[in-house]
């Protein structure tokens, strides 16, 4: 079974990446010319209250050693413990997990529901003035700094018109959680409250990460579409007669939306990227915002700590996006 | 001149021709060169010059008007004076650090795809596990390890930047190895970093051109994040993101604070990426945006 | 038009380019009559793919321009009727396809038996009217489904397709060329129609199999009496399968006749030329001297006149008139070669 086999090498790919990042926040952390036993002992400490604090730490010891012992504690599943919350901070990333990703899939959702269609009428319609105020639309849609547009949705929908709250994930404590995705746990206890407190949290953030990601789907399908449609199966499929809408939504779609599928992975870094500060801004509890708050208390543990599982997420997403290839695309298990 | 075997300058000459016909190239050029003069002419443009480092408490949070164009903020200091003078910034950031990641990139790139051992997968697999992350993540790492200041996001920007220039290069070289041409030029003696030079750069400098384009729209947003986030130049440095920042708590009542930097940047970036496609359609016929003639 | 299936009377269309208009048809007539097999031969360029689009009515959109001229099929006007009502009534229905390429004419990414079914959806002979669905939501009635994925079956098995109901699991790019060819001739002939158009069905195969794939189509369309119209540049193909022969030249018709007479009694110069072109035993393989004229750049007048050497100067001035010579053989020639 070739699905089977790349799903695995791309399952022992994941280690030596991991790895390697791992290597790369330990090089940020103890190479760089900077003194992080001095960032974290303040400003006003003396000469013998950092000399004490790098033995405290092991930063006295060989690089080689201290790697060792970095990747002890990361197998271990010990980051260290946060400034912020004083929790361990991989159970800290683990309990926000679940906010980022439904974050994340709600964005992808919307962008794909807007970024799809656009892109296919683009296409049908090539050079048309619809395909020209799409192009501006999309090539706006990526140039928007999402932090900016991020707050001005909050001044619009929450400050003036008041339809979304501020920010935040819910009001009260919401569904008993099962999967962590308050949406879909809210909505398998047909708790309607809950549902409709957590898509009007959920509305503004995801319509802010989903902009840009719909512009990239919208550009990817429409290039995708132009492709296709000028190949022989659909020359043979309207010559044949069949329906306009038949040919186009699902003989043409389908073929088009392999290149799409192809670029999620880019997509996703995009909202991964957007995440980290539309989160910020609206307080979401998810990673993001954790990397943020962490940046401001100079938790520098904290932020490699979700460097790491920023890494690994992306990794699982591509492996993800890769099988999703294979079931979209026939030709790909060859 | 439209044969095929043209100089580099008439090629050049070309290529301006077919841009100044592309009118969306054409608003993004302009986007670009806007921001250029901005950035030089910032302190005869500016209304209040010195705004940049003076305090005007009595003044604070005045909106838009006759004195102040766009406001003024948080210090009293006007907005688009200090907004002029961030351009420079801007400028400074987007030039160094996509210049720094093209300089290092592109020759490992070049070397790798050339030679083929081990070292050269060794730099490979790196690049890939760079690229394994979004660049927004590690460079946060990064100027966050260092401390805010403009230097620092500078080299945290081009740290993480390299690898996708070296990747880039190094496909194109492995292609481009084994064309007829390069083939002969080795046959006949050519020794590696002549061959690298005169027969693959020029033959891979357009895919270059093109994403530096699109590079610098993309670092601008990524170097203004970080400064929304704090990590880049401590204030009163007049950076956009920054500025957009420290909006926040002055909303709803100060609702012109982050209009006008918001609306900066989103230009200078379309700008960039206007041109990069516009060049991408004239250069790279490979990855046509697709849509003009039959 | 008394008896006569398809007729294309002086058609006249170009590609706009960037170069100005290529007039890729000019005049050209064609007449098919019920159940007969007409061969359009001509070298490649001559036109006979736009003018088979053009009648399937796939010509491509906003760079094609009709200037004149008339595609008639049992009455009906194919270049003036709304376009979505023939794809409806018409197109996979009346008049089928078998294009030139069975590689890249399915499409890659679902399998034989879903494309199969929904073109039998839409044109099955067993369909009638199913009320008026969204296109997406047209229900597919079990009785009907099940009576069409019989008749598909069999189709399978007159095209000599090994194992039916196995090929429909499979996706196309898992079955070979000639198979593939198969099943376009089975989707062709499924919906029963009276006009098959295929449009050199045989380039792409390898030599060994394009005889069984033309001996496949002759023997359907003579079981089921379907008229089939085939492009090809191969006189050979045409000898072997065809009713009668159209031959085009630079986007115009020269010469048409039953396939007896045009193999023992060609009279136009450029068809001589082409019988003589074809390899023969004991004779050297003679080339026709001078190129094809560039649809930019058409010449007045008889198209084939700067090749030719019977050329006058009236062949230079006007395109020859339509002549009969005899039963259905008709000619467009001032100096034909007659037989003595």
């Amino acid at each position: 079974m070739k699905r089977l086999e790349l799903i695995l090498s791309r399952l022992l790919w994941l280690v030596p990446t991991l790895i390697g990042l791992g290597v790369i926040t330990f090089a940020i952390s103890h190479v760089i010319p900077t003194d992080p036993v001095a960032i974290l002992a303040g400003e006003n400490a003396t000469a013998e209250q950092i000399a004490a604090l790098r033995t405290q730490l092991g930063f006295d010891r060989p690089l080689p050693v201290q790697l060792l012992a970095y990747f002890q504690d990361l197998l271990r599943g010990d980051m260290g413990v946060s400034l912020f919350s004083q929790q361990p901070i991989a159970e800290e990333l683990a309990t926000r997990l679940p906010a980022t990703l439904e974050l994340t899939f709600a964005a992808v959702l919307l962008a794909s529901v807007l970024g799809i269609p656009l892109g296919v009428v683009s296409a049908l319609r090539r050079n048309s003035a619809i395909d020209h105020a799409l192009r501006i639309v999309t090539v706006s849609g990526l140039a928007i700094p999402s932090f900016w547009l991020a707050i001005q949705l909050q001044y619009l929908f929450a400050m003036q018109i008041g339809v979304a709250p501020l920010n935040g994930r819910i009001d009260g404590f919401g569904p008993e959680p099962v999967t962590g995705l308050m949406l879909l746990d809210s909505l398998l206890q047909w708790d309607w409250e809950s549902f409709w407190g957590a898509l009007r949290h959920i509305a503004l953030p995801a319509i802010t990460l989903a902009l840009p990601a719909a512009a990239t789907i919208a550009r990817f399908t429409r290039a995708g579409v132009l492709e296709v449609v000028t190949s022989n199966y659909v020359l043979y499929e309207r010559a044949m007669g069949l329906p306009g809408a038949l040919v186009t939504w699902k003989y043409v779609l389908r073929n088009a939306l392999i290149s799409t599928v192809t670029q999620i992975g880019l997509i996703f870094g995009v909202l991964l990227s957007g995440a980290v500060v539309v989160e910020a801004v609206f307080d979401w509890p998810g990673l993001g915002a954790f990397a943020v708050i962490s940046i401001i208390q100079s938790d520098h543990r904290a932020v490699m700590g979700f460097t790491l599982w920023a890494g690994a997420i992306f990794v699982i997403v591509n492996l993800i996006v890769d099988v999703l290839h294979t079931l979209i695309d026939p030709r790909s298990t060859r | 001149m439209s044969a095929p075997n043209h100089g580099f300058l008439a090629g050049a000459a070309d290529i301006a021709r077919r841009l100044l016909r592309d009118r969306a190239a054409m608003v993004g050029f302009t986007l670009i060169l806007l921001l250029v003069l901005a950035a030089i002419f910032a302190p005869w443009l500016a209304t209040h010059p010195n705004d940049v480092y003076e305090i005007h408490t009595a003044r604070r949070l005045t909106p838009p008007g006759a004195e102040h164009w766009m406001g003024t903020d948080r210090m009293g200091a006007d907005i688009y004076s200090r907004l002029l003078f961030g351009a420079r910034i801007t400028i400074l950031i987007a030039v160094i650090a996509v210049g720094t990641a093209v300089l290092v990139g592109v020759p490992i790139g070049l070397v790798a795809g050339y030679y083929r051992n081990w070292f050269s997968d060794l730099l490979m697999r790196l690049s890939d596990i760079f690229l394994a992350v979004p660049q927004i993540v590690l460079a946060i790492a990064i100027a966050q390890t260092l401390g805010p200041s403009i230097e620092n996001v500078i080299l945290a920007l081009s740290a993480t930047y390299w690898p996708f220039w070296a990747r880039l290069v190094y496909a194109e070289t492995r292609s481009i190895k084994n064309e007829t041409f390069v083939e002969a030029a080795i046959a006949l003696g050519a020794s590696a970093p002549r061959v690298m030079i005169l027969h693959i750069l020029p033959n891979i400098a357009s895919a270059i051109i093109v994403r530096t384009s699109i590079g610098m729209g993309a670092t601008i947003l990524t170097a203004a994040a970080l400064g929304f986030l704090g990590l880049g130049a401590p204030p009163p440095t007049p950076e956009w993101g920054r500025t957009i920042a420290e909006s926040r708590e002055y909303l709803p009542e100060a609702w012109w604070y982050a209009l006008a930097p918001g609306i900066a940047i989103f230009l200078v970036v379309m700008g960039f990426n206007l041109l990069g496609d516009g060049l991408r359609d004239i250069l790279d016929p490979r990855i046509r945006r697709g849509g003009r003639g039959p | 038009m008394s008896g006569l299936l398809l007729e294309v009377d002086r058609l006249t269309l170009g590609f706009r380019t960037e170069r100005g208009l290529a007039r890729i048809l000019d005049g050209a007539s064609l007449r098919i009559a019920p159940g007969e097999v007409m061969g359009l031969v001509g070298e490649s360029g001559c036109g006979k793919t736009t003018l088979a689009r053009a009648i399937l009515g796939v010509l491509p959109a906003g760079g094609a321009q009709v200037d004149g001229g008339r595609i008639s099929f049992r009455g009906r006007d194919l270049l003036r009727e709304d376009p979505a009502t023939l794809a409806r009534d018409l197109r996979g229905r009346a008049i089928t396809f078998i294009p030139q390429d069975p590689f890249s004419s399915f499409n890659p990414v679902f399998t034989i038996g879903e494309q199969l079914m929904d073109l039998m959806k839409w044109k099955s002979p067993r369909r009638q009217g199913e009320g008026r669905w969204p296109t997406l939501l047209q229900p597919y009635p079990r009785a009907r489904r099940k009576a069409d994925r019989e008749a598909v079956l069999e189709m399978l098995a007159a095209v000599q397709l090994p194992n039916p109901a196995a090929i429909l699991q499979k996706y196309p790019h898992e079955v070979s060329g000639g198979q593939r060819q198969r099943l376009m001739i089975a989707m062709a002939l499924l919906p029963e129609p009276d006009l098959v158009i295929a449009d050199e069905p045989t380039t792409a195969l390898d030599v060994t199999i394009q005889a069984q794939i033309l001996g496949v189509i002759r023997r359907l369309a003579t079981e089921r009496r379907v008229a089939v119209l085939l492009t090809t540049h191969d006189l050979g193909s045409a000898w072997e399968i065809c009713d009668a022969v159209t031959v085009m030249y630079a986007g115009q018709d020269v010469e048409s006749a039953p396939i007896d007479r045009f193999f023992a009694a060609p009279a136009h110069p450029y068809t001589t030329r082409l019988l003589e072109s074809l390899p023969r035993e004991g004779a050297d393989v003679a080339g026709i001297p001078g190129e094809v004229p560039s649809p930019l750049a058409q010449p007045p007048g008889c198209r084939f006149y700067p090749r030719c050497d019977r050329a006058t100067e009236a062949c230079r001035a006007t395109r020859p008139e339509e002549t009969l010579l005899a039963e259905g053989h008709r000619l467009r020639c001032y100096h034909p070669r007659l037989p003595a």
